[in-house]
């Protein structure tokens, strides 16, 4: 049984149909792609997916349970993170701090202003820990707005990764990324896919046609291909195009 | 059996203004397609491509005949559900405002969940990203499925040309508002303002 399975998703936001037939099933362990033109519905699709807008039709089952409709943050308690093509971090804060707040044992402490969070060894090992994940521990002690581009994504996946999820939906992480960060995304990607079960949108075909194990192509709010990145590469089209050379 | 699509002494005409009744657009259509298949739209700008696609799909109104969409009058049908029918792909965001005065309470059911007729206007072709190759066995599976796709074209580079001739099994050129039906590729090519139309583009060597 895959791990997460979405079938026939539909949403309309009012006379305008944004997805209209979206099927997507990942199994436990794999690297699903999803690649698409610019208003082809895939930062939505995640959206329904994570559950930040419910679907006007269609179902999506997680772990065997049926999650279509359920509010964000019981989806992401049941063990689905995200990332946004937006970054969303704390600037102000040093970096250990996003991955902190975004640990499930941190949101369950009591609210108490006198405590300092950071001489709790537990709560400090355990974002450490997933800092290490992403080859940051060096900088958890930094500014967060000192880093890096390259490294600032890093961290929003390491803020995906604080909810110890089981399966990460990351929405374009190479974006605004040069050839040697992507590389390291990419390096990152395969270490992460050890412990994780990732779907991602992206744009740079090559760094996705080298990393996923399936791609969905995401058309008019439909999934108008879907298959391993080889079969893929095999349509006369691709092969004429860009894409048709990395091969 | 019915008609996937029946296009009845279809007319509309735009006039200067509601007081001005010279037209200054006519177009008129009158075509039957039974079966699924892909058909490639064609013709110059402004030439009432797209006012035929907001017909077909129930989004603009004509001004006399009808357009019958697996036997039921879409302008008859529920606004909300007209595209359960015939879904039109705009070319970009532009979507033309459209209102029905009929009340939906008043107005029958789609009877289908999903389009049965798929009208992609002008839809991007690349072919740098391998997106063609995608798109083209998508508008197959949707005619293997039992659907009607129309693809609407404006060639400008011979490649445009090849995608037409690969995908589509009949034709409907449109020209000053007036629509021909053409049954094969051999035929749009013997129509004559379709080849003026397509000029260099056929005599051009394949790249």
């Amino acid at each position: 049984m895959p791990l997460f399975e979405a079938r026939n998703i539909q949403k309309r936001f009012g006379a305008r149909v944004v997805l209209e037939d979206v099927s997507l099933s990942v199994e436990q362990g794999a690297v699903h792609g999803i690649m698409g033109p610019n208003g082809a519905g895939k930062t939505t699709c995640f959206n329904v997916l994570t559950g930040h807008y419910a679907p006007d039709g269609g179902t999506i089952r997680f772990a065997g349970r049926d999650i279509a409709g359920m509010k964000p943050h019981r989806i992401a308690r049941l063990g689905v993170s995200r990332s946004f093509q937006i970054m969303n971090l704390f600037d102000d804060t040093v970096v250990i701090e996003n991955v902190m707040l975004a640990l499930p044992e941190f949101r369950a402490m009591t609210f108490s202003p006198s405590r300092n969070v950071f001489i709790d060894r537990a709560l400090t090992d355990a974002a450490l820990e997933i800092l290490a994940q992403v080859d940051l521990a060096e900088k958890a002690w930094d500014k967060a707005a000192s880093l890096s581009y390259g490294q600032r994504r890093a961290l929003e996946i390491a803020v995906a990764l604080a909810a110890r999820p089981k399966i990460v939906f990351l929405d374009e992480p190479t974006s605004g990324l040069g050839a040697e960060a992507t590389r390291a995304l990419a390096q990152l990607v395969r270490r992460l896919r050890e412990s994780y079960t990732i779907v991602m949108i992206e744009h740079d075909m090559r760094f996705l046609f080298e990393l996923a194990d399936r791609i969905s192509v995401i058309h008019w709010g439909q999934v108008i291909a879907e298959d391993t990145p080889t079969e893929l590469m095999a349509n006369k089209w691709v092969a004429r195009s860009a894409l048709g050379e990395l091969a | 059996m019915t008609a996937m699509l029946e296009v009845k002494g279809l007319e509309k005409v735009y006039t200067r203004s509601v007081f001005d009744r010279t037209p200054t657009f006519r177009l008129t259509a009158d075509f039957t397609i039974a079966e699924p298949g892909i058909v490639g739209m064609m013709g110059p700008n402004g030439s009432g491509k797209t006012t035929l696609f907001e017909l077909v799909t129930g989004s603009n109104a004509p001004t006399s005949g009808e357009v019958s969409v697996m036997g039921r009058n879409i302008h008859r049908v529920r606004t909300d559900q007209r595209d359960r029918l015939a879904i039109h792909y705009h070319q970009s965001y532009q979507v033309r405002h459209f209102r029905s005065w009929t009340p939906n309470a008043l107005l029958e059911n789609a009877g289908s969940d999903y389009p049965m007729l798929h009208l992609f206007d002008e839809p991007q072709f690349n072919t740098q990203d391998g997106y063609i190759g995608f798109m083209l066995d998508f508008f197959r599976r949707l005619r293997d499925e039992g659907r009607l796709v129309f693809l609407c074209v404006h060639p400008n580079e011979r490649f445009h040309l090849e995608i037409v001739e690969e995908i589509c099994e009949r034709f409907i050129f449109v020209q000053k508002g007036s629509v021909t039906p053409l049954a094969s590729y051999d035929d749009l090519l013997a129509h004559e303002p379709a080849r003026a139309y397509l000029g260099d583009l056929l005599t051009e060597r394949a790249a």
